[in-house]
């Protein structure tokens, strides 16, 4: 494992490729905690102090790493460029247009980025007059005497909404570096590095809230979830593939026997960010509405807001298999998998090409998406379990489970696969043995 | 001195998100995120996108310079 290390830095161009990486986290972590111009530094970190645990912008304000809350220069992190990826890929099914780039390759895929591109920066500017106009109007914090903003003109304002959505775009540019020169994908390397950044605070908060054995209590549990988690996250059913051989010229091609991988969770965290994302927006409409005391209101405050209640944990749940479901039926779709075999001449031994292998396909994906998506929903609302021994509200920020171990887990894993492929082409050896 | 920086700053995240945008995307999209897992294509970049580049970086850094100045403007007002 050391040896590992060693070689990765001695090989120049690996070693070039890390630090770069390295480089651009520092970059990013130090405009996290840059204050946006026109935003009072200690007033808002009296205002932190106060409500950090009430906010209804955990979930963003963990994927931003707590840059959110401080409204950085870098306040909207990589939220905005996820939002427009899940949009754009659900417009596939409603635009044909976007079906037909996706289907054309490499040109059309391109065209689909350079659009998520241009959704993200819009949905910048739409975030970040959000939560201007929050954190000016006093929302963003519940009750906090001191003004964030002490100089609210519109000027100002707009200057800030200028300020973050430059910042996004940044974030954007760092992103595509790192999948470019550096390391791993990008933008999932730059949220875990903000999911990790929370680490230290959160451990400090229980160490604070429960005393030294709790803690030690909580890790060990953390790291039997993360060892599940790897677990499950490798976990694939291998569906033999025989492909036939064929003469193309004068080569002959094919007549290997592959397999079709399928993941047990195939949708990633994804179906968590929707889930917790809608479950914002009943408490969101209710303080907008301003109306605190009809019984709606009430419903939402009491249930559905607090995590700890049962009706949110199971609302939380059945939601997740859902979108699991939904999500997995949009991204694989067995129709268009059976044809391609087809085409190439593979087939499921035992099984016909075309819509019978389609057919079989389909019925092992949804039998496997079950105990893919029950695994989800259990890992997202475990956190939920252990509010009283976390101290007041820790939950989603909580990093021993949740979205946040999926994700790191999942980011980790991908990127230090890369850096072993990248190890095997020199020396054969590297971090998995 | 404050209205100056103002004016600069508003200029940079313009030009910023201009030069941005004008950047080939090497994202790849959702598919690739969160441990999809495909490896980037081995193609050079261009002179234009290292012109680009180099640009990029110039008004980043007046951008940078403008927030940090009005914030210390801020902070002795």
């Amino acid at each position: 494992m050391l040896s590992a290390f060693r070689s990765a830095l001695a090989t120049p161009d690996l070693r070039r490729k890390i630090l770069f990486v390295l480089g651009i986290v520092a970059v990013y972590r130090v405009g996290a905690m840059l204050p946006s111009p026109g935003v009072s530094y200690p007033n808002i970190q009296k205002c932190i102090e106060g409500v950090d645990n009430q906010s209804i912008y955990q979930l963003l304000n963990l994927f931003s790493g707590g840059a959110l809350l401080q409204l950085s220069v870098f306040a909207l992190g990589i939220m905005p460029y996820i939002t427009a990826s899940i949009i754009i890929q659900l417009l596939r099914v409603v635009i044909p247009r976007f079906e037909q780039l996706h289907k054309e390759g490499q040109s059309g895929q391109a065209k689909l980025t350079q659009y998520t591109r241009y959704l993200t920066i819009g949905l910048g500017v739409l975030q970040a007059t959000g939560i201007v106009a929050m954190a000016d109007r006093g929302q963003l914090f519940g009750e906090c005497p001191d003004p964030v903003i002490p100089d609210s003109t519109v000027f100002t304002l707009a200057i800030i909404v200028l300020t973050m959505t430059a910042g996004t775009a940044l974030i954007m540019w760092f992103g595509e570096l790192i999948t470019e020169r550096g390391i791993g994908n990008g933008m999932s390397l730059l949220i875990f590095v903000n999911i990790a950044a929370r680490i230290p605070a959160e451990g400090g908060n229980i160490l604070q809230n429960a005393g030294g054995l709790v803690f030690g209590i909580v890790c060990l549990f953390g790291l039997l979830i993360i060892v599940a988690v790897v677990f499950l996250e490798q976990g694939q059913r291998r569906i033999p593939v025989q492909y036939a051989k064929r003469m193309v010229g004068r080569r002959m091609y094919g007549g290997t026997s592959t397999y079709l991988p399928m993941k047990v969770n195939q949708a990633g965290v994804i179906p968590i960010i929707f889930a917790s994302s809608l479950l914002y927006l009943p408490d969101l409409i209710t303080r907008l509405a301003g109306d605190t005391n009809s019984w709606w209101a009430r419903f939402v405050a009491d249930h559905l807001t607090s995590q700890s209640d049962w009706v949110h944990i199971a609302f939380y749940f059945a939601m997740i298999i859902f979108f699991t479901y939904f999500y997995i039926s949009i991204q694989f779709n067995p129709n268009e998998r059976a044809d391609d075999m087809k085409r190439y001449g593979g087939f499921i031994p035992g099984i016909r090409p075309g819509r019978p292998t389609a057919e079989y396909l389909s019925f092992v994906l949804s039998r496997i998406t079950l105990p893919g998506s029950i695994y989800l929903g259990i890992i997202a609302v475990l956190p939920n379990f252990f509010l009283d021994l976390t101290g007041d509200g820790q939950n989603q920020n909580f990093p021993f489970g949740g979205a946040a171990v999926l994700i790191m887990v999942g980011v980790g894993l991908d990127t230090v696969k890369q850096i072993e492929s990248q190890l095997m082409q020199r020396n054969y050896e590297g971090f998995l043995k | 001195m404050v209205l100056a920086l103002q004016i600069g700053l508003i200029v940079t995240s313009l030009l910023l998100i201009l030069l941005v945008l004008l950047h080939r995307g090497r994202g790849g999209g959702l598919s690739s995120l969160f441990g999809g897992g495909m490896q980037s294509s081995l193609s050079g970049s261009s002179v234009a996108e290292k012109n680009l580049d180099r640009a990029t970086l110039f008004v980043g850094a007046i951008w940078l310079i403008c927030v940090i100045g009005l914030g210390l403007l801020i902070k002795v007002a």
